[in-house]
């Protein structure tokens, strides 16, 4: 899986098309490919309660409704999967 | 009037010089404010799905339980995970969305809207009325709007992008209020009402713009910030407490409910500062020693006393408004929450800093740049009806200044000329400005007012204070309300006088009356009635001719006087008036009951007292409702062009003005040119056939020149209006009043109203305001335009609205200022309500709807407030364009 600067900590989100880098403090976008300094943010998609069933959309511990990118940093369920 | 040349311009007074004239030089920002204003330029309308989707999962976990509870148990969860976002350069925090302007959706509210095109309960959706007003209006093409889908980013709208990750989740959630939300519970229970057919068939003909229950259920109103300021969190958080237990297991057990919905919303708001107070540290501990790190550092300090405590200094209170102003926002759709008399709620911290050394004149004016910045940012997800076609992009968060304070003396001060010269420096449509004028407000004021004016934002607009006092006196005195709280107004919205109340600020033993608001949205009722399509109505016995539509039971008149014309029309509006006012109470019901007020409610003397939300008359004045109407001075002319050419002069019947109409006076319709405006249409080969009597029609009298036999029709219309709305109850059984503003609701209403007997064509917009002139019949000059415009008392009406455009060479230095300032003087003192101003060429304007790119941070008044440029709809564009620029005064 690639990841992009959309799943990392270090990004900040100016709108849905672009952002900046936390750490560099350059501008970047979210679809632009991780680079070293990268780190994952939580999302649900690195969640163990996590399970994905159709595109984009998952169900958080097997009973509700979840979707893959959301940022699950507040969460406190959230737990990181393990081979992540 | 009708010019075929594109570069024509409605001029009044001599051309003006071949070149394009600037408007005045002014200052620039600070290198701050600039930086964050580049930043925000660069940005585009987006929205996420977190805050809907804890909302959601927190609701569904708790069916069962108490509805309020219910609801500030999903708030909570909404506010606690947002995830935090801070800024480079801030010097406030925090923000709707993780998105510089983020927003977004409330299913809760509405479903039905943000559905994918492909989804089947959006096509559903589609064959209702209540979207047809989505199909006429027009977005701003350029600016922060994302108007078409591009990679990984969908459309909606044609101004928000979401990511295409989320928009899957966005339809599962829609979903999950589908025969829930307060629009479709709403909806299933105003079909009870007699005449239910005639409200959709209303809607459907766009005679009506949108349903406020579901859409914008709150805003048009004025904020108020004491609570938090005086107590703090924690403070209210007590207050909460010590309530609950002294009513627990009373009668009247709604208030226990309240108070414990409040508490737990109240944790949901601590969680969500604290959050962001972290994201400042975690900022901070990527910088190197040096400014940056320690301003995070200072931000997160300050947030994490906030969250508990009251602000000690005018940047701790600054930074509590912003965010119980964005608290606010976040629990309804909402335009035009109002900041109100802000320089006076705060000037007590600001004389505390400045005496004590600890605040300069240059760090205020930074403070107030950022603070525009902020406002600035704010977006409303709404449908493309509401956002594109009422409220061109905007969020109408109007700040006042000036005014009187309790004891009857001026309310301007020192702060408040800041906070002008910040809107000089740092010209960005939010907040936009309102001086409320008075005789008794000193001249230097009143100047720095007009230099601000003057360099073309649009804002300050000019409201009469005496008259906006009257009004309220008028329709609060029921209530409870006195001289000395009348005083404490404010505008809500763009244009809608709200009551306040004056509060006891007690900062350090010494009490400071400060003012802010104390009524729920002071603009929910019936809106928008578009007169002259009702016009178009009445003449075709009860037809709407573009859609073929039956939309009331056929009158039988043959409208053989003019007195039996306007008894007609009058029944007709009457009965719109009744049906939506019915099914609208029912709407607003639905809101209540789903999805109540908590963090606006407990803001809103007395709510707190009482134990009452909002929609349970918790707050001090509750008699908000209003009937508001478009294109007045449209009906105005037509009506004296059949007063005149069918009923009085005889030179035609109303059979030949009726073909005339349909056959648009021979010209093609606005939709087959590309133009809404009046100037730039393009006659058939049809057109010699009904040339002469298009040439009576545009030559009958028009309102705007001091003229009795025009003038005599709009006071008329003014006294039986104001009159009738007050025989209709709201949901609070309060009897209900006009509202007179036209928004952006000219351009969408004008596209699908036929050629009007004043010889407007068909799709052209209307008549902007309620006394504005139509672009380029006020012939005889700005005092005969202020004669007929005060022809009637404003008084009556919650608002009048007046637009008007003069060219930047009449107002030029100081002695164009004095001119300028007799000129609103003159207006004021004559009984106007308000009146607004574009300082502009015109030709500015045409260059820019061409080169939008060179004009990214071009600023425009439209109808009660000021937007760039970019982001207007071509509708609105092409009406300000035509309005008539004066070039001497």
């Amino acid at each position: 899986m690639d990841f992009t600067c959309n799943d990392c900590k270090f990004y900040l989100p100016v709108d849905v098309f672009r952002g900046i880098c936390k750490y560099s403090k350059q501008k970047t976008g979210p679809d632009q490919l991780f680079c070293d300094k990268g780190e994952k943010i939580q999302k649900c998609k690195f969640c163990s309660r996590y399970y994905s069933d159709k595109d984009y959309l998952g169900k958080c511990m097997e009973t509700t409704l979840a979707y893959p990118d959301m940022i699950a940093a507040k969460c406190a369920d959230f737990e990181w999967y393990r081979h992540n | 009037m009708l010019r075929t040349e594109k570069t024509d311009i409605n001029y009044y007074g001599h051309k003006p010089a071949e070149t394009i004239e600037k408007r005045e030089q002014k200052p620039l920002p600070t290198s701050r404010a600039h930086a964050a204003r580049e930043l925000y330029f660069e940005a585009k309308s987006s929205i996420s799905m977190e805050f809907p989707y804890w909302y959601t999962r927190r609701w569904e976990e708790l069916e069962g339980e108490i509805p309020i509870i219910r609801r500030a148990e999903a708030l909570k969860a909404g506010f606690e995970h947002l995830t935090p976002v801070v800024y480079p350069g801030e010097l406030l925090a925090m923000g709707k969305a993780a998105y510089l302007r983020g927003s977004f959706p409330m299913p809760w509210l509405s479903e039905a809207f943000f559905m994918a095109a492909e989804d089947k309960l959006y096509k559903e959706a589609q064959e209702s009325g209540k979207l047809t007003a989505d199909t006429v209006t027009t977005m701003g093409k350029g600016g922060g709007n994302v108007t078409k889908s591009i990679g990984n980013v969908i459309s909606i709208a044609g101004k928000f992008g979401i990511r295409k990750e989320e928009m899957p989740a966005m339809v599962e959630i829609a979903k999950k209020w589908k025969d829930k939300s307060v629009d479709d519970v709403g909806h299933k229970y105003e079909q009870m009402v007699p005449g239910y057919k005639e409200k959709e068939a209303l809607m459907r003909s766009v005679i009506c713009m949108f349903d406020s229950g579901y859409t914008l259920p709150q805003g048009r109103e004025v904020i108020n910030y004491y609570y938090p300021l005086q107590h703090g969190i924690d403070g209210i958080i007590r207050i909460c407490g010590k309530r609950m237990a002294e009513v627990a297991g009373f009668p009247d057990m709604d208030r226990l409910y309240f108070y414990r919905a409040v508490n737990i919303m109240m944790h949901g708001i601590k969680a969500w500062i604290r959050n962001n107070a972290e994201e400042a540290r975690f900022m901070a501990s990527l910088e190197e020693e040096g400014q940056q790190r320690s301003e995070y550092l200072e931000m997160a300090e300050r947030l994490e006393w906030l969250a508990d405590n009251p602000p000690r200094s005018f940047h701790d209170a600054l930074q509590m408004i912003w965010i119980w102003h964005v608290a606010v926002l976040n629990e309804d759709a909402i335009s035009g929450l109002s900041p109100g008399r802000v320089g006076q709620v705060l000037y007590p911290f600001w004389k505390r800093d400045m005496d004590k050394g600890s605040l300069d004149r240059e760090k205020t004016i930074e403070l107030l740049e950022c603070m525009r910045i902020k406002f600035t940012e704010i977006d409303c997800f709404a449908s493309m009806g509401v956002v594109g076609g009422v409220l061109s992009g905007n969020t109408f968060n109007n700040l006042c200044l000036g005014g009187l304070k309790r004891d009857g003396t001026s309310a301007a001060n020192e702060l408040e000329m800041l906070i002008l010269q910040a809107g000089i420096s740092c010209d960005t449509p939010q907040p936009t400005l309102s001086v409320l004028y008075d005789e008794k407000l000193p001249e230097e004021f009143l100047l720095k007012g007009v230099e601000c004016t003057k360099i073309g934002t649009g804002y300050p607009a000019w409201v009469n204070n005496p008259v906006a006092t009257e009004f309220l006196m008028n329709n609060y005195s029921h209530e409870g309300m006195t001289l000395e709280e009348a005083r404490a107004w404010s505008i809500g919205g763009c244009l809608e006088t709200s009551p306040g109340s004056w509060m006891p600020l007690n900062l350090d033993g010494e009490f400071h009356w400060i003012p802010g608001g104390s009524a729920p949205a002071t603009s929910v009722g019936v809106h928008f009635l578009s007169l002259p399509k009702l016009l178009e109505v009445t003449l075709f016995d009860g037809m709407d001719m573009r859609t073929g539509l039956r939309i009331f039971p056929s009158h039988g008149s043959k409208l053989e006087t003019y007195e039996e014309l306007w008894q007609t029309f009058r029944n007709y509006f009457s009965r719109a008036v009744e049906v939506l006012t019915l099914t609208n109470n029912i709407q607003h019901d639905a809101w209540r009951k789903i999805s109540p007020s908590l963090v606006n409610s407990m803001l809103k003397p007395d709510c707190l007292e009482k134990g009452k939300d909002i929609g349970q008359m918790g707050s001090r004045f509750n008699t908000t409702f209003n009937v508001e109407s478009c294109g007045t001075t449209t009906l105005v002319n037509s009506l004296a062009a059949l007063k005149k050419n069918v009923y009085g002069e005889k030179c035609f019947t109303l059979d030949e003005y009726r073909k005339a109409l349909l056959a648009n006076f021979g010209y093609k319709t606005a939709q087959e040119t590309g133009s809404y405006s009046l100037l730039d249409q393009v006659p058939t080969g049809d057109y010699d056939q009904w040339k002469r009597i298009h040439k009576f029609s545009l030559e009958a009298p028009k309102f705007g020149n001091d003229e009795d036999f025009v003038d005599g029709i709009l006071k008329d219309w003014e006294n039986w209006f104001c009159e009738m709305t007050h025989q209709y109850r709201s949901l609070y059984d309060q009897p209900m009043y006009a509202c007179q503003i036209s928004v952006s609701t000219h351009g969408p209403m004008g596209a699908v109203t036929l050629a009007t007997p004043d010889g407007r064509l068909s799709g052209t917009t209307f008549s902007d305001g309620s006394v504005s002139a139509y672009p380029g019949t006020d012939k005889n000059g700005p005092y005969a335009l202020f004669t007929s415009a005060t022809c009637w008392n404003h008084s009556l009406s919650q608002n009048s609205q007046l637009n008007m455009k003069i060219h930047p060479s009449v107002v030029k230095g100081r002695e164009g200022s004095r001119k300028f300032l007799e000129l609103i003087r003159a207006y004021m003192r004559k009984g106007g309500f308000h009146v607004q101003f574009n300082i502009v060429d015109s030709r500015m304007l045409k260059e820019a709807q061409t080169e939008p790119d060179k004009y990214r941070s071009l600023l425009v008044r439209v109808a009660g407030f000021t937007q760039y440029w970019v982001e207007l709809g071509k509708q609105i564009q092409d009406e300000v364009i035509a309005r008539t620029e004066y070039e001497e005064l």
